[in-house]
């Protein structure tokens, strides 16, 4: 314990020294940031990698929290009556924070919720057991025109993300596939693995995770992922469908508008780095900057069209 | 010839009451799945909330049937177990206006006189009082700044 | 595999990495709320300057401290300290009550360390087919998993089987308070805000079960456990004796132990209660499972620092973490840049073998320290005035909830649920069925949702239900749980009718 305090002095010393060179030194300790789900998702994977650089650029240290419950509502919904002095910052996840308001009342909205940063998003993708008998896209198409139903795809949670995507593909495809939630992404791929479903509804972060065990057929991008150049895009097949699930950071409705700007300018910083870029792109993540200046547009973009899909999939009124 | 068993006792009343508390319980559940909008939600609270009101009313007929004497509140000094449990909440409803350590200081006196059941004197009052202070300093510190944990 | 791993997992860094994890881990998770995974996430910055396979020692040997530590709370306090210690309550408090504490404790330890390495080992030379059984575990046999759990339940709240069924279906309930992952409904809150989170397994571990102990110590004068005059020393040797007749128990209940930790998401309290349950059906004639056999408190135990080596099984071959503490700690490779999969254990060699023998040695290192802070936590629990204990105990449950989610009305609840707890206590209804229920009703609702879903889609749903092997044998030991006690005392009947008949 002793020899752990010493380290820690020595290492707070040392980083005061040079963070009185930063000029973003307005973070004074430790900073509390909440996950709004349980250890080992995509949300906690990147906040961790951001954990170093932080440290790095900034000397202090960011303090991941887990707050699961209710598909990040539980978070969301407490984010408001944190402290809003610039040391809690949160995780926040599109299309949930915009879908589950609009469904009923889950203890915050939409607009509530004071972003200032989206750092990254991963990319939908149709993930297969490298066993399985579809090779390609259409393969997947062809058995669901001819057994509706039977092609189940497992994916994280119901009005999600991958649920969403699911419904809108059927839709564009004209075909009928099964969609069976499970609890998080890791249930979703274990499920996989494990040929309990013929395929699954999930990220390009997939993809890199398992590596060999697994083929995509296809990814919901403009062009194809760096790490993944044999995977077409949904587009390049004839369907318009690019998107997936957004992460960014929140701070509560009370921070000021100068903490804001400097969460967002710190946030950038990281987002900006190549060395962080290149951990983000191997993670198969999908890099993204949307500051605070241009959060606001942002998210209505984002809020029209995930509302429209949400109403036309019929997952709300 | 044998008197038959007394169905008044404590213990068989509690038991009784206690069994249709649950049944109800297993009603209101049911009553509350009607407001679900998915079938997939319904599903599963509806079973166990069957299975639950089954089981209670069983539990309860068997009880009826053969009571029980074991059991009931025994011969426990009631306002030690309410001080324990009232000082408790109260540190609760006061910690977001006292922080974390007066409040939790609160709940520690109450536990205290909850649990002396000797004498006080000088020496047990700041003996006592002295380690509780230390301990709740130690877990506080070990929370807030080791474990960082926002308290209040 | 070669014995340069082996040389590079004795470094005077990694020991020190092992021993002092576990010593941490054991403090941590005796502490009631505070939970393993709470202490790895923690120390994972730490781990970024180190290298990968010393940063795995240091996080692998907190992780099996904890799950060891749980059990001196659940012994000397009827409190799981983790949810993985729910089954040493058992016999461990009936123990501590007729002043044998110090020897459930010891027994703890030594069933600790040999389940802890059993575990190990199992990584260490069949990772890679174990990790293919995780894979055949579907929503199905989850779902069967978790009845099969809830049977077990019942066959133990021997007397009251009504009761204990009772309980098990209220926790299921409970459990699904909230917003419901599978739907998004929210459920059963009452348009209350605060509802919305549910109840978090801990804060209801901690409630239920610590909560009824200290309102109880309170109303009556006496002293909390019985302490002998001199604290004897020797009930180590008795201890280590009491393992060695113990082998089979510990050799099945290990076992146990490591096939549950494989399936992620079972957990340390499934194995527990399973391996409870079974050395509770091989009882030889006079013991007396659930009034403080020592039979008990090693099984559970070895069974629950089994899941540790067990739990990696799936994390490490197939990047899907077995319980919590495994999420964090993949988390914290993901960042060191190592990559899970098969592969790992054959190019990525070095690192995954350094790890797996730095735990064998944490798990070794185990011994000694657990049994040192063992007697140390005896000693301090048993002669602290209980003036001050039940104090310092409350105090531990306000913050230890809170730490949870960083929640004052968890704590809140927590207490509620606690009086809740006590009352129906006292006329018949124990703790155990529902912190159970609580803990399984999210495991048998999704997988049967699941399972509903697939064999709907496929217009097999019987099959689905019934038609698997692994379900069936599942199905098979339920019904050899819910039915074998009552056969085995309708025989027992049948021998002493016709003995007496025969006189």
């Amino acid at each position: 314990m002793l020899r752990r305090t010493i380290l820690k002095l020595a290492a707070a010393a040392a980083v005061t020294v040079t963070a009185s060179f930063a000029t973003h030194a307005e973070v004074n300790g430790p900073v509390n940031y909440v996950i709004p789900f349980g250890p080992g998702g995509e949300s906690d994977i990147s906040a961790r990698l951001q954990q170093p650089f932080f440290k790095d650029k900034f000397g202090q240290d960011l303090v991941i929290s887990y707050q699961p419950g209710g598909g990040g509502a539980v978070g969301w919904a407490s984010l408001n009556g944190l402290n809003g002095d610039g040391q809690t910052i949160m995780g926040i996840n599109l299309p949930h924070i915009i879908i589950k308001p609009a469904q009923k009342d889950v203890g915050f909205t939409t607009d509530g919720i004071n972003a200032f940063y989206m750092f990254h998003f991963t990319p939908d993708a149709i993930v297969v057991n490298a066993s399985s008998p579809y090779k390609t896209l259409q393969d997947l198409i062809d058995d669901a025109k001819e057994n509706p139903g039977a092609v189940t795809m497992s994916g994280s949670g119901k009005a999600s993300a991958n649920h969403l995507a699911q419904i809108k593909f059927d839709k564009m495809a004209g075909v009928k596939t099964t969609y069976v939630p499970f609890k998080g992404t890791g249930a979703a791929v274990t499920a996989l693995l494990g040929d309990q479903v013929k395929a699954e509804w999930g990220y390009t972060t997939v993809g890199a995770k398992q590596g060999d065990a697994v083929r995509m057929l296809a990814v919901a991008m403009e062009e194809r992922h760096p790490l993944f150049p044999d995977v077409p895009t949904f587009k390049e097949l004839g369907f318009d469908m690019v998107g997936g699930a957004y992460r960014g950071i929140a701070l509560p409705e009370s921070a000021s508008a100068e903490t804001k700007k400097n969460w967002s300018e710190m946030i950038g910083e990281i987002n900006k780095d190549p060395e962080f870029q290149q951990k983000m792109l191997d993670g198969g993540f999908a890099l993204l900057d949307v500051d605070a200046d241009g959060m606001s547009d942002f998210m209505k973009a984002r809020v029209d069209e995930y509302l429209k899909d949400a109403r036309e999939a019929g997952l709300i009124n | 010839m044998k008197k038959a068993p007394a169905i008044k006792s404590e213990a068989n009343i509690g038991s009784l009451v206690i069994s249709a508390l649950f049944v109800i319980a297993g009603i209101v559940t049911l009553y509350d799945t009607t407001g679900y909008s998915d079938i997939d939600s319904k599903v599963f609270p509806r079973t166990v909330a069957i299975v639950l009101i089954i089981c209670a009313t069983i539990a309860f007929i068997t009880n009826f049937l053969k009571p029980t004497d074991t059991g009931g509140f025994g011969s426990g000094i009631w306002w030690r177990r309410i001080t324990l449990v009232v000082t408790m909440l109260l540190a609760c409803f006061a910690m977001p206006y006292v922080g974390f350590l007066p409040a939790g200081a609160i709940a520690f006196a109450g536990g205290l006189v909850a649990a002396m059941h000797d004498q006080w004197s000088m020496k047990t009052f700041l003996l006592y009082g002295g380690s509780g202070a230390v301990v709740m300093i130690a877990f506080f510190a070990l929370f807030k700044y080791a474990l960082l944990v926002p308290l209040p | 595999m070669d014995l340069g791993n082996f040389i590079s997992a004795l470094t005077p860094l990694n020991i020190a990495l092992a021993l002092f994890g576990v010593v941490a881990g054991t403090i941590i998770g005796s502490i009631p709320g505070l939970t393993a995974t709470m202490a790895v996430a923690v120390l994972v910055p730490i781990t970024f300057s180190m290298e990968p396979a010393s940063a795995l020692i240091l996080l692998g040997a907190i992780y099996t401290g904890a799950i060891y530590g749980g059990a001196y709370a659940a012994i000397l306090l009827n409190t799981p300290g983790t949810p993985s210690a729910i089954a040493t309550t058992f016999d461990g408090y009936p123990m501590a009550k007729r002043g044998d504490g110090d020897l459930a404790v010891a027994l703890a330890c030594f069933a600790s360390v040999f389940g802890g390495l059993i575990g190990a080992l199992a990584l260490l030379f069949l990772a890679p087919p174990l990790s293919n059984v995780a894979l055949a575990f579907g929503p199905i046999e989850y779902f069967w998993l978790s009845i099969f759990g809830l049977s077990l339940i019942a066959s133990l709240s021997t007397g009251n089987l009504m009761k204990g069924l009772v309980g098990g279906a209220f926790g299921m309930i409970l459990s699904t308070v909230g917003v419901a992952e599978i739907s998004a409904d929210i459920r059963l809150t009452f348009g209350s805000q605060t509802m919305i989170g549910g109840f978090g397994v801990v804060g209801a571990l901690i409630g239920l079960y610590c909560i009824p102990v200290l309102i109880d110590l309170v109303a009556v004068p006496d002293r909390h456990l019985k302490v002998e005059d001199d604290i004897r020393s020797v009930r180590i040797g008795e201890a280590a004796r009491i393992a060695m007749k113990a082998k089979f128990n510990l050799v099945r209940s290990s076992i146990i132990g490591t096939l549950v930790g494989i399936l992620p998401g079972a957990g340390g309290s499934v194995a527990g209660l399973v391996a409870y349950s079974e050395a509770k059906r091989s009882a030889k004639p006079g013991q007396k499972f659930g009034e403080g056999e020592p039979d008990g408190i090693m099984a559970t135990e070895a069974a629950n620092n089994a899941t540790v080596g067990g739990g990696f099984v799936p994390t490490l071959v197939l990047g899907i973490p077995g319980t919590p503490p495994d999420a964090v700690i993949l988390g914290a490779l993901l960042i060191q840049g190592v990559r899970t999969g098969p592969t790992l254990f054959q190019s990525g060699g070095s690192i995954v073998y350094t790890f797996i023998y730095g735990l064998i040695i944490a798990t070794l290192l185990m011994l000694p320290a657990g049994l040192l802070i063992g007697r140390y936590a005896y000693k301090s629990i048993v002669t602290i005035p209980k003036a001050v204990l039940v104090p310092t105990v409350g105090f531990m449950t306000i913050i230890g909830t809170f730490a949870i989610r960083n929640s004052i009305s968890d704590v809140v609840i927590m207490i509620v649920l606690g009086v809740f707890g006590w009352v129906v206590g006292r006329f018949g209804f124990a703790a155990s069925p529902i912190v159970l229920g609580l803990i399984l009703g999210p495991i048998a609702e999704q997988g049967f949702v699941q399972s509903w879903t697939i064999g709907a889609a496929t217009n097999n749903l019987f099959g689905m239900f019934f038609g698997r092997p692994i379900s069936q044998a599942i199905v098979a030991f339920t019904l050899l749980s819910l039915f074998y006690p009552a056969f085995s005392a309708w025989r027992q009947r049948r021998a002493r009718s016709s003995m007496e008949a025969k006189s």
